[in-house]
């Protein structure tokens, strides 16, 4: 059974400021497992592109303003220089085979990191419900996912021997770092196939994060772990609460979330209700 | 007779003029906000006035900073701060009037300069004088660093309207999974924003292993303010 391997697609039908939807794409599928990352720059090109009109649009505006205001001494240029530096900036996506093992009847198992932010949502919802997360809207995820500074995967590839690059992947772990692409950091959503926990594999993940985070010079690399996992941070080089640093949450957006959604049981009830006196 | 006069005048009226400007301030004494512009554009900060803003709060942009002998931070790299904005989901600046401004004596100037009271302030003939940003995966999660305000014009309501305009935004674009790293002295302002510890009780962790405290042959070191992060080696072909 060949699994639908997608990629975010949202990344190219829209734009980056939307909710995203998800769309099957079946002549991608072939392509794609080949080449991912192709299809990955375009779509990183595409962002680009809209973020050029935008600051366009925000000079004009400046400028209209400026004629306006009296004793400007402001002068409205356009930088392109920072259009420049963004090209640098993209972390380059790598993929290699962490390890590779033949099982006694001849089929080969490969465990394959990746940091390309190849990622089926679909396939991850089923990872979260594997591991026992709540579930979360799957725009919202795929939006995330597409605006995260790093997304590390782990995908299992088996095959009989002699057959290689046909066999079906599944995802088994994931991990991923939002940043502000210079100086803080924060990991969120590491989990990995309980069928494959206790090899290594999380540690793996996050020292990679790590890793690629320093080397872009990004200091501050904070994450919030649950109770039963701080020993497992703690041994990756991770403090809990160092020099009185926490981190806190807005409470109140918390009630304001559970009163939307509330209200929105609420107004479906009511319309519920109505649509049932009809039939009476 | 002079406790009298003192009832009658409020407080502190028979003092004279002079040591009226200092007298300690009562909850209802705090002073309401001076004029102020809230933008939420990024094209509204000059990198340059926001490093000069970085130095006059002593607000560093590592978690760990490295203090000079008198206390005072080393400055912001300019190039990784407008990264850093480039890169900021939200930007909130607040400007407010010249003379109102950092090394500006409040208060004085009164009858000259009038019209700079009655224009508006805008961000192109403001100061900046408060600061915040947040980053965010757009979907799910958003943190909150960097608020600040210049000392003279503190507790004065300016640090916590930054803080609800980024709150407003991230709510109007459906995240509501917000988080602020804050140190001791952070936490009863955020926690007067309305922040508080996580309601799945997490506890929060940073990367903070150094060579000194973890040694295995040949590391690399990066350079994280005070501290020296260890960069974790490559690890392929593990062995199962």
């Amino acid at each position: 059974m060949q699994t639908l391997h997608l990629l975010s697609t949202s990344i190219i039908t829209s734009s980056s400021s939307l909710p995203t939807i998800v769309s099957f794409n079946c002549c991608h599928c072939q392509a794609s497992s080949q080449f991912p990352f192709p299809k990955i720059n375009l779509g990183l090109v595409k962002v680009k592109r809209q973020q050029k009109v935008s600051n366009l649009k925000a000079g004009f505006w400046e400028s209209i303003r400026s004629g306006f205001v009296k004793n400007n001494t402001t002068q409205v240029i356009e930088t392109p220089s920072s259009e420049k530096e963004e090209e640098e900036e993209e972390p380059l996506p790598e993929e290699f085979v962490l390890v590779e093992k033949t099982q006694p009847d001849g089929t080969v198992e490969q465990i394959i990191f990746s940091s390309g932010g190849d990622v089926d949502v679909y396939d991850l919802q089923a990872l979260c419900d594997k591991v026992g997360w709540p579930r979360r809207p799957l725009s919202k995820l795929s939006a995330a996912l597409k605006n995260s500074y790093i997304v590390a995967t782990l995908h299992s590839r088996k095959f009989s021997s002699g057959e290689e690059g046909n066999g079906e992947k599944k995802l088994i772990g994931m991990a991923r770092a939002t940043s502000d692409h210079a100086f803080n950091a924060t990991i969120w959503d590491v989990l990995v196939d309980p069928s494959y926990q206790g090899q290594g594999l999380g540690k793996v993940l996050i020292e990679k994060l790590i890793r690629t985070l320093l080397q872009r010079d990004i200091g501050n690399i904070s994450l919030f772990a649950d109770s039963k996992v701080v020993e497992f941070y703690r041994n990756l080089g991770f403090e809990p609460d160092p020099e009185g640093i926490k981190g806190m949450f807005c409470l109140r957006v918390l009630l304001y979330s559970c009163w939307r959604i509330s209200h929105w049981l609420s107004t479906l009830i009511f319309s519920i209700s109505d649509f049932s006196d009809i039939w009476r | 007779m002079s406790v009298a006069a003192a009832v009658v005048h409020g407080g502190y009226g028979y003092l004279p003029s002079k040591f009226r400007q200092f007298s300690h301030k009562t909850i209802s004494q705090i002073k309401p906000p001076p004029p102020i512009f809230i933008s939420t554009n990024p094209n509204d900060v000059d990198s340059n006035h926001l490093k000069d803003l970085y130095s006059l709060c002593n607000h560093s942009s590592h978690r760990f900073p490295k203090l000079n002998s008198q206390g005072i931070i080393e400055p912001v790299d300019i190039n990784k701060l407008k990264k850093a904005l480039r890169h900021s989901y939200v930007v909130v600046s607040v400007f407010t009037r010249p003379d109102l401004g950092p090394g500006r004596v409040s208060g004085s100037g009164l009858h000259g300069d009038w019209i700079g009271k009655v224009v508006p302030v805008t961000p192109g003939n403001g100061e900046l004088v408060g600061f915040g940003r947040a980053v965010s995966d757009t979907g799910l999660t958003a943190a909150i660093y960097d608020v600040m305000v210049i000392p003279s014009l503190r507790r004065r309501g300016i640090g916590r309207k930054i803080v609800q305009r980024i709150l407003r935004i991230l709510v109007n674009r459906d995240i509501y999974d917000i988080a602020a790293l804050c140190s001791d002295q952070e936490k009863p302002f955020f926690r007067a924003c309305g922040f508080g510890d996580d309601v799945l009780a997490s506890t929060t962790m940073m990367y903070t292993r150094s060579a000194s405290t973890y040694s295995e042959g040949e590391q690399m070191v990066k350079c994280a303010g005070r501290k020296l992060l260890l960069v974790p080696s490559l690890r392929i072909n593990l062995k199962i």
